[in-house]
C-alpha cells in the first residue's frame, strides 16, 4: 500500500457497522475495496517481478548459470582433507572397533520386564532386538521395545539437574529438598506427594516405601497413561490378590477373546503371545 | 568485391586446429599424471603426529607385534588405532618421565584422547575390511611398507582405486603365507611365480572387482 493512499477509515467503518454474517477478510484494503487493491488480486505475480525484459541480460545469466552446473563436479577435484583418529584413553571390554557390541537389558512398560539386547556401535545403541533367552521376549520385540531406542536420544531428556530450567549442582537440589521435606515433618508429609511410573524393582519400591515410612501421611502414587490398573482389579475380584494372568497358549486348541486383544503390543506378554499363538 | 578472409586466415586455422589437437591431447596427458601425483594422493608425505611415536623404534628395535596395538585386524574391518592405556602399560614404568610422552600422559591424566592424524585414509565411499585380508595372506607391508623401518609413519602407496584392482586382478602376484602376514621384509622361499598361485587356491581367493565389493 503506497503512502499516498489514504484508506477512508470512516467509510470502512461505516460498511462494518451494518455488516453481520461470516464476510471474512484479511485486511482494510480489502473491506475498502480500494481499485488497487481490486488489480493485486487480479495480478498473478506483483508488478515488477516478472519483468526481465534485457536480451542480452537473459543470455548472459543462462550462460553463467550453465558454466556453473557444468564446473559444480570439479568442485571434487581437490586432495581429500585431513581425517583425525581419536581413539579412546581407556577402550571399554570388549569393545571391538567397527563391530557392534550387544547388551542385555530390559524395558519396563507398565510394570511389565520384557528382556531384550540392545546393539551398539562403539557406546551408540542402534537397534533393540529380543532376548531369545528372555521368557518374555522369546526373540521378539514389539513396537514399544522399537521405539524406545529413540528415547535414548531424546532431546530432551534431561542431562544435568535442572531447576525451572537452569542448571544446578547436587548440592543445590540436596539443600533445596532437605528444606521442603523439613517443612513436611510437621504433618507427617500430608503435603508430599510420589509420583511415578508403575515401579516393578524391588530396591526401588523399597526406597520409597522408606519415605513414605518416614512420612505416613505422604501418598505414592504409581500411574501411567496405560496403565493395567484395570486387570489387576479384575484378578483380584476373580483371585481374591493382585495377580498377573499369565496364558499358556500353547496349551489351547481355539481361543475366543471378548475384547481383550492378547497379541497387541500394549498387552503385558503380547510378544510371547505371539510367539506362542504361532 | 574484397575478400572476406585475409591471407593469414589460412595460417590462423591450420594453427588453431592443431592447436586445439595438441592443447587437448596435452591436458588427457596432464591430468591423470597429476591425479597420480604424491601431491593429490598424500603419498610419501610424512605427517606431524600429537606424539612423536616410532614403529622404527617400537617395532624394528624392540619387536613388539603389530597386534599388540592394532588389536582389531583379525576380526573388524578397522584395525584400530590404540587407545593411551595402551601406551601407558608400558610408559607408566619405561621412560615415565620424558618429555616426548608428555602428551600421552596428559591424556591419561586428564582423560582427554589424543588426536592422530590419519595417514592412510580411504575415501568415505570406499569401504575397507582389514581381516579378510589379512585372513587371505596379504602382508601387512604389502600396503603399508616397511612399517618397522619408519620413525614416521607415511603413505607408501597411492591408496587409489586402480592400485587396488591391481591386485585385485593379480592377487597371485602379492600374496604370502598367513604365517608370514607380519613379517616385515618378506622374500618368498620359492619363487612367487610358483607359490602365488598356490596359494590362491588354498586359500580360495577370488579375484573381487566387481563395484560392489567396496562401494557398499
Amino acid at each position: 500500500m503506497s503512502a499516498e493512499q489514504q484508506l477512508d477509515i470512516n467509510a470502512i467503518r461505516a460498511k462494518l457497522q451494518d455488516a453481520s454474517g461470516p464476510h471474512y477478510w484479511r485486511s482494510l484494503e480489502a473491506v475498502a475495496e480500494t481499485p488497487e487493491f481490486k488489480e493485486f488480486l487480479n495480478r498473478e505475480f506483483p508488478a515488477n517481478a516478472s519483468e526481465f525484459n534485457d536480451p542480452v541480460g537473459r543470455r548472459n545469466f543462462l550462460k553463467l548459470m550453465s558454466a556453473s552446473l557444468a564446473l559444480a563436479g570439479v568442485s571434487a577435484c581437490t586432495v581429500q582433507p585431513d581425517e583425525l583418529i581419536v581413539p579412546y584413553v581407556r577402550q571399554p571390554e570388549e569393545l571391538v572397533a567397527g563391530k557392534p557390541l550387544f547388551y542385555a537389558t530390559a524395558i519396563s512398560l507398565a510394570g511389565v520386564a520384557t528382556g531384550l539386547l540392545v546393539e551398539s556401535h562403539e557406546g551408540r545403541p542402534t537397534k533393540i532386538e529380543g532376548n531369545p533367552d528372555h521368557p518374555a521376549s522369546l526373540g521378539g520385540t514389539d513396537l514399544f521395545a522399537q521405539a524406545s531406542v529413540l528415547t535414548l536420544y531424546d532431546p530432551d531428556r534431561s542431562n544435568t539437574i535442572t531447576e525451572l530450567g537452569e542448571i544446578r549442582t547436587w548440592a543445590s537440589f540436596v539443600g533445596a529438598m532437605r528444606g521442603a521435606l523439613s517443612a513436611q515433618t510437621s504433618t507427617k508429609g500430608a503435603g508430599l506427594r510420589i509420583l511415578t511410573e508403575t515401579v516393578n524393582s524391588p530396591t526401588l519400591a523399597a526406597q520409597i516405601h522408606e519415605i513414605v515410612g518416614q512420612f505416613p501421611e505422604a501418598k505414592w502414587i504409581q500411574w501411567e497413561p496405560t496403565t493395567r490398573d484395570n486387570v489387576r482389579g479384575g484378578t483380584r475380584l476373580a483371585f481374591g490378590e493382585y495377580v498377573e494372568p499369565v496364558y499358556d497358549f500353547t496349551k489351547a486348541d481355539v481361543v475366543l477373546s471378548l475384547d481383550g486383544d492378547f497379541l497387541a503390543a500394549e498387552n503385558a506378554f503380547g510378544v510371547k503371545y505371539a510367539r506362542a499363538f504361532a | 568485391m574484397s575478400q572476406i578472409f585475409s591471407k593469414s586466415a589460412n595460417a590462423w586455422s591450420k594453427a588453431s586446429i592443431l592447436g586445439l589437437l595438441a592443447v587437448v591431447v596435452g591436458i588427457g596427458s596432464l591430468l591423470p599424471l597429476i591425479q597420480r601425483s604424491d601431491f593429490v594422493t598424500t603419498a610419501n608425505t610424512f605427517r606431524d603426529q600429537p606424539v612423536q611415536f616410532s614403529h622404527q623404534h617400537h617395532v624394528g628395535g624392540i619387536g613388539i607385534d603389530c597386534r599388540y596395538c592394532h588389536t582389531s585386524v583379525e576380526v573388524s574391518s578397522s584395525a584400530g588405532i590404540p587407545p593411551t592405556k595402551t601406551c601407558i602399560n608400558c610408559h607408566s614404568q619405561i621412560w615415565s618421565t620424558s618429555p616426548y610422552l608428555e602428551p600421552v600422559r596428559a591424556s591419561f591424566r586428564d582423560d582427554k584422547p589424543l588426536k592422530w592424524l590419519r595417514v592412510h585414509d580411504l575415501p568415505d565411499f570406499v569401504y575397507f575390511n582389514h581381516s579378510i585380508h589379512v585372513k587371505k595372506g596379504v602382508g601387512c607391508e604389502t600396503c603399508h611398507g616397511r612399517v618397522d623401518k619408519r620413525p614416521l609413519i607415511r603413505q607408501q602407496n597411492s591408496l587409489q582405486m586402480e592400485w587396488c584392482i591391481n591386485c585385485h586382478r593379480n592377487p597371485a602376484q602379492y600374496v604370502r603365507p598367513r604365517s608370514e602376514v607380519l613379517t616385515m621384509g618378506y622374500t618368498p622361499a620359492v619363487a612367487q611365480e610358483e607359490l602365488g598361485p598356490k596359494l590362491v587356491a588354498e586359500y580360495k581367493i577370488q579375484s573381487l572387482t566387481s563395484c560392489s565389493v567396496c562401494h557398499r
